[in-house]
This record gives structure tokens, C-alpha cells and sequence, in this order.
């Protein structure tokens, strides 16, 4: 029978096995772990080297918006990489952050510093609430209702005088001299992006990160292997919309408004996306070094060619190479090759 | 001998096929029992509705005693029922042993979300690999195996639970003869510990050979129940397998 011949391994044909010693994988080379924590004290001192950078308050934006997205990224890459479930309305967490921490400041005053775990939280409950009802589907049909989830609120906050309506609502500034403004803004991106990257690590070393695993390759089987799929779904959903949201609170507070179109855009959902793919998605560094490359890729050419479009058709190519020769993202592929260097391997 | 697993009247239909109709039988505690049957029969849809991978149209199922007709699958599991699939079904971007540990129940949210793997858990999924022989490949990825090997893979993965009841798809389905002898022999002495088998397969020499008790279908209907020899000089079987009736 074909079907048998098929089957006949080279390893198939000894009757009874022979017991040998269990190849047992290598640890994680010690050095990866001077590699990170030399980028962390790196990170951490940036703003300290403030008379050696010219453009001292460009360079600390930027750092800013590099964290903030590789807290996004990772966060979107729980649901999105670890379970494959993929949503294309993330930015709607970032948005209810956002907002949650906009209105307290707004309307009570209290500083988003403060609030933005506030709002993180209520994007939370927002994603324990959508993915009850969402995650019953799956494929297709679930990346759709998570877009709908986006255009609901983009239509909710346009006609919502209390939150501004369209036009949205201005926040007063951060009363610190013009020199110091970015500072602030750029360690709280810091330290979300550690604990965005942090819980992804949890995540991915965890049971509950295997058996999100399990239900991105084969739902079925992982239901009747005793993973309890629904709960875990619904709980990687909550769970990716924290740094989301957190992020979303101080991100408001650093351009002083909060308006639907800078959060409930599917652009900034797919952001989300293009990073954790460029990177590997549903590996832990993935997402981060996916940030860290399109915003080089998207500087590298504004340098280059200047804001125009040109440019843009540039960063498009860049990305379409990348994919082409890293089918599963940076990270990804080169850990299929085994060519992954130590220092990226958090998995 | 108590009854340990008991159907009564399931029935499920897709569109206008009535895949199993009304559909009752037990299975007794300690045995090996055997589904057989032609190609369209109900077997797989009927293994389907018991661990509610498939939800019945009506119908009951108990487990010793307990009602378990609207119970998620991975709460059977922990029940005790464990379960293979037709077409293996491993997941095959992780390792064999994380295969067989990923079910393995977290009892509290420590466990959900502490460790991969705790060191019992890792021990005895190596015990087990070991019990099939394919214990080298523990840290392979599962897409490695051959198809028997993943075979067996799942067949000692399923023994990862503790179950009771363990229910094979087509255990012998596209093995090798030489793996199949292995996976026969874990078959008996697991069921002379006490593990009750419960098996849907093709090889009818297996079948015969294996089981206490035969359980026949043809058009989605529970056909006969006998021992082998008189399911084998049971005309009507004959007759739904060469089509007479």
C-alpha cells in the first residue's frame, strides 16, 4: 500500500527501540545576557547624555515612539503571534487609554502619569468584553469584527461631545521647561516597553503561553488536549490590550490632544502588525526588533530621499525584500536556519 | 465490571445526511472495545459526539455515572477520557515533549503562568515516550516524526492525563507494521493494567485479535454488538460491508 510506504521512516525499522540518551537541548548562551542588559543601561542613561546629542529633543521623541511601539507590537503579538489570532483593531486599546487618561486630565486634572495604568486596565475590560464575543469566531471573520470593534468607537468618540467629538480635546501640557519636556515622556515609554516586552516573556515561558501555541497550530486538537482554549483566548485578548492602553495614555499626553483619528485608524493597527511580522511574529523579540527596523527603514529613507514619495515607495520595498527573504520575520527565520544569535533568542 | 461509558440515542445530521442515528451503546470498564464499520458509517462522528468536539443534535452521554453530553472537551480530558485523532493531528512547530505536556492541567493561576514545564511533568512525559520507544526525539519538533511515530506520539501523549477511558482513531491507520506491533503490545499492557480502550479501526485482524467486544455501524446505526466471533458470523455485517443488504 502507498499509505505504508509512505510511513516507513528510516527510523521506523527497528522492532523494538533501544534505549538512548535523551538529546537534551542546550541553555541560553550566558552571554545574551550581558548583550541586553548593556542595550538596558544603554536606554536607561540616553537621556542623561544630553550636551553630546545635538538634536537632543528629536532624539528623545523618537526613542519615545520606538518604545511605545515596541510595547504595542509586543503586546498585539500575544494574541496576534502566540495564538494567531490576528486583530486589526488594537489601536482601539491604545484609543480607550488614551481617553481614560485624556478626560482625567481634562475635565479633573490628574496627571496621565498617573492614570495611563487606568487606562490600560480599562482596555482590559474592553478586551475581556470583545473577545467574549468576538473570539467565537475565527480567521477571517474574527480580523473583520476586530475592525468593526475600531470603527464602532471611531464613530462613537466623532459624535461624543463629553470626549470632544470630532475635533477632540486639548490637554493642557506637562509644565516643565522646554529643553527637559521629552524627558518624562520618554522614560514612562521606557519603562512600558519593559513591561510590555516583560509580560510577553512571561507569556511565552508560561503554560498558558504553550497552550495559546497549541491553539494557533490546531484549535481542535488543543481543546481535546486539555488546554481550555475559549479562557485562553479570551484571557491573550485582555491580556495584549494592557500595554496597549497604557501606552495609548501617556502617548495622548505627549502630543497635548486627544482626537478619534489619532488612535481609531486602522493604520496604526496595522503598524501593530507590519512590526510583529517584519520581526517574527509569535517569537518574544520579534515584535521589538520589528519597531526598532521599520522606524530605522522609515528614517534611513527620509534621509535619503527627503518626505517625499519617492520615499515612501522605497519603504515599501525595503519591507517586501525583508519578507521576501525572512518569510517569518527576522527573528523567526533565522531561528528556523539556526542562525539566530543568542542575544534575540528570548524564546 | 461497571459500565463506564454510556451513549443513548445521539444523533447528528449535516444537511440532509444523518450521520449517526440514534445511536446507544456502553462500554464496560476494563475492557477493549472495537468500532467498526464501513466507510460513511457514523465511527469518527460518533467518537466526535462523545467528547463533544462535535455537538450532538440530541442524545446523551454519561462517563461513570456522570452526565457529559454538553462538557468541553478539554474538561473531559481532565475527566479522564482522552482521545486521538484519525489524521494525527500533532502540533508539529513544537517540541514532542511539549506536545505531550501542553494539556497537562495548571491547577492555579501559579501554574498557568510559572513554568513551562515542571520537572514532573517533563519526567513523566519522558517515561512515556520511553514506554513507545521514541524518547530520542523528545526535544525534536514534532513535524520531524514519521507518520507512525506520530502515531505513537499521540498515543502516549493521550496517556499524559491519566485517563480512564482512552479512545483511538484508526490507532493502526498507515503504520508500519513493525511500529504497529509495538503500539498492539502497549495497547495490552495497558489494558491488563485496567485502562479501558475504546477503538475505531479498519485492520480487521487487528480488530479481532485486540478486542473483548465489537461494536458494528453502517449507515449511521448501531448495526450489532458481540463478541468477535459472533460479530464475524454476523450475516447482516457482512452485508454492510460488501454493500447486499
Amino acid at each position: 500500500m502507498i499509505e505504508d510506504r509512505a510511513a516507513m521512516g528510516p527510523e521506523d525499522s527497528a522492532p523494538e527501540p533501544t534505549p538512548e540518551e535523551v538529546q537534551r537541548p542546550p541553555g541560553p548562551a550566558r552571554y545574551r545576557w550581558y548583550v541586553l542588559a548593556a542595550v538596558v543601561v544603554a536606554l536607561l542613561a540616553l537621556p542623561l547624555f544630553r550636551p553630546m546629542i545635538s538634536s537632543y529633543n528629536y532624539v528623545l521623541t523618537l526613542g519615545a515612539l520606538i518604545l511605545m511601539w515596541v510595547a504595542m507590537s509586543s503586546s498585539w503579538n500575544i494574541l496576534g503571534g502566540y495564538a494567531g489570532y490576528i486583530s486589526l483593531g488594537h489601536s482601539v486599546f491604545m484609543g480607550v487609554g488614551g481617553y481614560v487618561a485624556g478626560v482625567l486630565l481634562y475635565y479633573h486634572g490628574i496627571s496621565p502619569f498617573l492614570t495611563a495604568l487606568l487606562g490600560g486596565l480599562a482596555a482590559v475590560a474592553l478586551g475581556f468584553l470583545a473577545g467574549f464575543i468576538t473570539l467565537r469566531t475565527r480567521g477571517p471573520a474574527f480580523i473583520i469584527s476586530t475592525i468593526a470593534l475600531l470603527f464602532m468607537f471611531l464613530l462613537m468618540t466623532d459624535n461624543f461631545e463629553y470626549l470632544g467629538g470630532a475635533a477632540g480635546l486639548p490637554l493642557p501640557p506637562l509644565e516643565v521647561p522646554q529643553e527637559w519636556l521629552r524627558v518624562p515622556f520618554y522614560y514612562a515609554m521606557l519603562f512600558i516597553a519593559f513591561g510590555a516586552v516583560w509580560t510577553s516573556y512571561r507569556v511565552a515561558h508560561s503554560k498558558f503561553g504553550m497552550g495559546l501555541r497549541a491553539i494557533s497550530e490546531d484549535e481542535t486538537k488543543a481543546e481535546v488536549a486539555g488546554v481550555p482554549t475559549r479562557l485562553y483566548k479570551i484571557s491573550a485578548f485582555a491580556m495584549s490590550a494592557f500595554w496597549v492602553g497604557v501606552a495609548g495614555g501617556i502617548y495622548g499626553y505627549s502630543i497635548a490632544f486627544i482626537r478619534p483619528t489619532v488612535f481609531f485608524t486602522i493604520a496604526i493597527s496595522a503598524q501593530m502588525v507590519l512590526m510583529a511580522i517584519i520581526g517574527g511574529k509569535g517569537t518574544v523579540a520579534g515584535p521589538v526588533l520589528g519597531a526598532v527596523l521599520i522606524y530605522a527603514i522609515n528614517e534611513f529613507s527620509l534621509v535619503v530621499f527627503g518626505a517625499t514619495e519617492f520615499n515612501i515607495v522605497i519603504q515599501g520595498t525595503i519591507l517586501v525584500a525583508v519578507l521576501l527573504f525572512f518569510p517569518l520575520g527576522v527573528v523567526g527565520t533565522l531561528r528556523k536556519m539556526n542562525r539566530l544569535p543568542a542575544f534575540l533568542n528570548w524564546d | 465490571m461497571g459500565v463506564m461509558l454510556e451513549a443513548r440515542g445521539l444523533n447528528k445530521g449535516f444537511g440532509g445526511i444523518q450521520a449517526v442515528n440514534d445511536a446507544s451503546f456502553d462500554i464496560e470498564e476494563g475492557t477493549i472495545t472495537s468500532l467498526i464499520g464501513p466507510n460513511g458509517a457514523g465511527k469518527t462522528t460518533t467518537f466526535n459526539l462523545i467528547n463533544n468536539v462535535i455537538r450532538a443534535d440530541s442524545g446523551s452521554v454519561k462517563f461513570e455515572g456522570t452526565e457529559i453530553t454538553r462538557k468541553m472537551p478539554h474538561k473531559l480530558t481532565r475527566l479522564g477520557i482522552g482521545r486521538t485523532f484519525q489524521v494525527t493531528r500533532a502540533l508539529d512547530d513544537m517540541t514532542v515533549i511539549e506536545n505531550m505536556v501542553v494539556g497537562s492541567s495548571a491547577e492555579n493561576l501559579r501554574g498557568t503562568f510559572g513554568s513551562r514545564m515542571l520537572d514532573s511533568e517533563t519526567e513523566r512525559a519522558l517515561d512515556l515516550l520511553a514506554f513507545v520507544g521514541i524518547e530520542k526525539y523528545a526535544y525534536s519538533k514534532a513535524e520531524l516524526l514519521s507518520y507512525g511515530q506520530r502515531k505513537l506520539l499521540e498515543f502516549s501523549a493521550v496517556l499524559m492525563s491519566k485517563p480512564r477511558l482512552v479512545m483511538l482513531d484508526e490507532p493502526a491507520g498507515g503504520v508500519n507494521p513493525a511500529l504497529l506491533e509495538r503500539m498492539v503490545d502497549r495497547i495490552r499492557r495497558l489494558n491488563g493494567e485496567g485502562l479501558t480502550f475504546f477503538i475505531v479501526e479498519h485492520n480487521m485482524d487487528l480488530v479481532m485479535d485486540l478486542s473483548d467486544s465489537v461494536i458494528v455501524m453502517a449507515h449511521g446505526e448501531v448495526l450489532t454488538r458481540g463478541t468477535p466471533e459472533e460479530v464475524q458470523s454476523d450475516g447482516r455485517v457482512l452485508d454492510a460491508y460488501l454493500g447486499m443488504a
